[in-house]
């Protein structure tokens, strides 16, 4: 019975680092300072600043808020260009490296 | 104060004008106004009061021809990557923005604000009117006052709630106190005399007076509108303060904050020309009962005399463009930078005369200086912002008062600490790329970069504490914390929470004049 599970385990596992090519916290923190911790803090925002802070937060969420700011399906002038330049493993970096944050 | 004398007649006036002069002339002349107001609250803590520029790039019509006003809306509203410029993206509405820009690129620099004695005296706050109310201890656990160590945080927006002298214990790592400073803190000095004071400097000219057993601000005064330059003299009685705007210089008492009298910066540059000139560095020596300062266009260092009138002894063409110093030989001797001949000029205090000019790397910036003692050598560290391709940190040998080597490091640096029970000489890499988030360790006897470390955010001001055991780093910028490590192990043994930490003070400099000497230095001149 155990073992059709953890064989599926495994095969999904293999699939989803196959489709999100292991997402680097490493590669993410360099893009993160580049283009996040300006606004956003890399621990937590400033107490005067009106953007929300990204650490801790789940990293599916922080990825498809990314994603929706770059189709535009969700709108902020700002957010959207943000976005705009970002790649799909950029997202994934971003999202995998602010996740493991803590605040 | 300029701009309240320039304000009020034009309040009066604007009455009749609003009689006289057409709509649309009279709503420009109120939006200026409102964005010198914008500028002031928002900008000029770090852009200069005068449009002339201090940490961050002048902003004027002449510094902004020909910008783009789009480009500029967008440094505005994202902020400046690997730099202190904040995002003000929902902070300032677009068309403030966009008002701002276009007022900033039609306003000349402005002349050089007044600030009087008077100014300064009106500016007096005291917060606890009776001392003697104060706990006669630290209403916290210390094992020793100089266990204290002081960090400068910016807050985000060099301004706000972050912007605070925060104190931290250098044996436990936690913090011990916290005083909000309402613009960024630059500067803590401690009182030699007393060990309960301590005196923070923001970057606009407000002195804090802090009582550190209750961890409050007890007194404020605003010596002028921009600039980090103060000292402290060896018996606590006296603070000296000096301004970049305006160009002007304050004795305080160092109890009560009162001004005592003022001086007006200016001289001969080593050009023979007549300028005005930014306060450089202010120093307070255990040699005397004496300031120098440093006038930084003039290049002239004065030395005050703390006696009735106090007389200013004048040693002009030491350098161009004369920014920090630091003490050596039981502070006779002061070691000032040079930024654009990129020298360090060695000053005997007590002839009063430059002993020798010394090759320092480019644009030398010491940031406080260190000197450790090497088998039975007096050794200066100077750091420099590196803007070349040799970049490089000075040793000097101070008794020979000669260059012993210039260390290739990894780009360019701005602060050296050391302490005598350290191995290391740390130096902050200031270099505005990956590089800026690290501090490389100079091994004091070999005189070589034994290791790089990555301590995040735009690292700088690096610290001993006065037990010599720990190494304390501000990840300044977007870091947000004070990390610390084993001086020896160089592990990473804490982290201290802050926003956008900068210069960090040991209480311990007061004992050891010049970071990396021993006490025992301070007793007496060699």
């Amino acid at each position: 019975m155990k073992a059709p599970i953890i064989a599926s385990l495994i095969v999904a596992g293999l699939a989803s680092s196959v489709s999100a090519q292991a997402a680097s916290i490493y590669a993410g923190e360099s893009r993160a300072a580049a283009v996040c911790s300006q606004c956003h803090g890399i621990r937590g925002t400033s107490a005067d600043a009106p953007f929300p802070q990204l650490a801790g937060r789940d990293a599916d969420y922080l990825e498809s808020a990314l994603k929706q700011y770059r189709d535009k399906t969700r709108k902020s002038d700002i957010m959207n260009n943000i976005a705009g330049s970002l790649s799909d493993q950029d997202i994934d970096n971003v999202a995998a490296y602010y996740a493991r944050i803590k605040p | 104060m300029k701009t309240i004398k320039k304000r009020l007649p034009h309040a009066v006036v604007s009455g009749v004008a609003a009689l006289l002069l057409p709509l649309a002339l009279q709503a420009a002349s109120d939006d200026e106004h409102k964005y010198h107001q914008l500028f002031e609250d928002n900008c000029a803590s770090c852009h200069g009061s005068d449009h002339g520029g201090y940490l961050a790039p002048a902003l004027n019509a002449e510094t902004l021809k020909g910008r783009s006003p789009t480009a500029l809306r967008t440094i505005i509203m994202a902020g400046s990557f690997d730099t202190l410029m904040p995002p003000f993206y929902g902070k300032l509405s677009d068309d403030n923005i966009r008002g701002l820009v276009s007022h900033l690129q039609k306003t000349p620099k402005l002349d050089n604000p007044a600030w009087t004695i008077d100014d300064i005296k009106k500016s007096l706050k005291v917060y606890v009117k009776d001392e003697s109310t104060l706990p006669a201890k630290p209403a916290y656990q210390i094992d020793n006052i100089d266990d204290i160590i002081g960090v400068a945080a910016r807050g985000k927006y060099g301004r706000g709630e972050g912007s605070r002298a925060i104190f931290i214990n250098s044996k436990t790592h936690q913090k011990i106190g916290e005083v909000p400073t309402g613009t960024a803190a630059h500067i803590i000095e401690y009182n030699p005399a007393n060990p309960r004071w301590a005196y923070v400097k923001t970057d606009t000219a407000e002195i804090f007076k802090v009582d550190l057993y209750s961890m409050q601000a007890v007194r404020s005064v605003k010596t002028g509108y921009n600039g980090p330059g103060i000292g402290v003299s060896r018996d606590g009685k006296y603070i000296m303060a000096g301004s970049f705007v305006p160009h002007n210089a304050v004795i305080l008492d160092a109890d009560t904050l009162e001004p005592l009298k003022t001086f007006e910066l200016e001289g001969i540059d080593p050009d023979g020309k007549q300028v005005s000139s930014d306060s450089g560095m202010i120093i307070g020596t255990p040699f005397d009962d004496i300031f120098a300062i440093a006038l930084e266009n003039a290049g002239q260092v004065w030395v005050v005399d703390l006696k009735d009138g106090f007389p200013v002894t004048r040693i002009t063409n030491v350098g161009h463009h004369l920014h920090d110093a630091f003490l050596t030989h039981g502070g006779q001797k002061l070691m000032i930078a040079s930024y654009d001949d990129s020298i360090v000029a060695a000053i005997d205090l007590k002839d009063r005369k430059i002993i020798k000019k010394l090759e320092a790397g480019c644009v030398p910036h010491v940031g406080g200086g260190s000197a450790v003692e090497v088998d039975g050598r007096t050794l200066g560290f100077g750091t420099n912002f590196g803007d070349c391709d040799k970049t490089v940190v000075s040793v000097w040998d101070l008794d020979k008062m000669e260059v012993v080597k210039q260390i290739p490091v990894s780009g360019g640096t701005e602060s050296p600490a050391a302490h005598a029970n350290a191995p290391y000489v740390a130096v902050d890499i200031i270099s505005k790329d990956r590089r800026a988030r690290t501090v490389q360790l100079i091994d004091k006897k070999t005189l070589e970069v034994v290791k790089t470390l990555d301590v995040g955010g735009h690292a700088y001001f690096p610290e001993y504490s006065a037990d010599g055991k720990f190494l304390y780093i501000s990840a300044g910028y977007s870091g947000d914390e004070v990390v610390v490590y084993d001086s020896v192990s160089l592990q990473k043994v804490a982290s201290v929470p802050m926003e956008s930490p900068a210069g960090i003070f040991s209480h311990g400099r007061v004992r050891y004049m010049t970071r990396g000497l021993s006490p025992d230095e301070i007793k007496g001149a060699k």
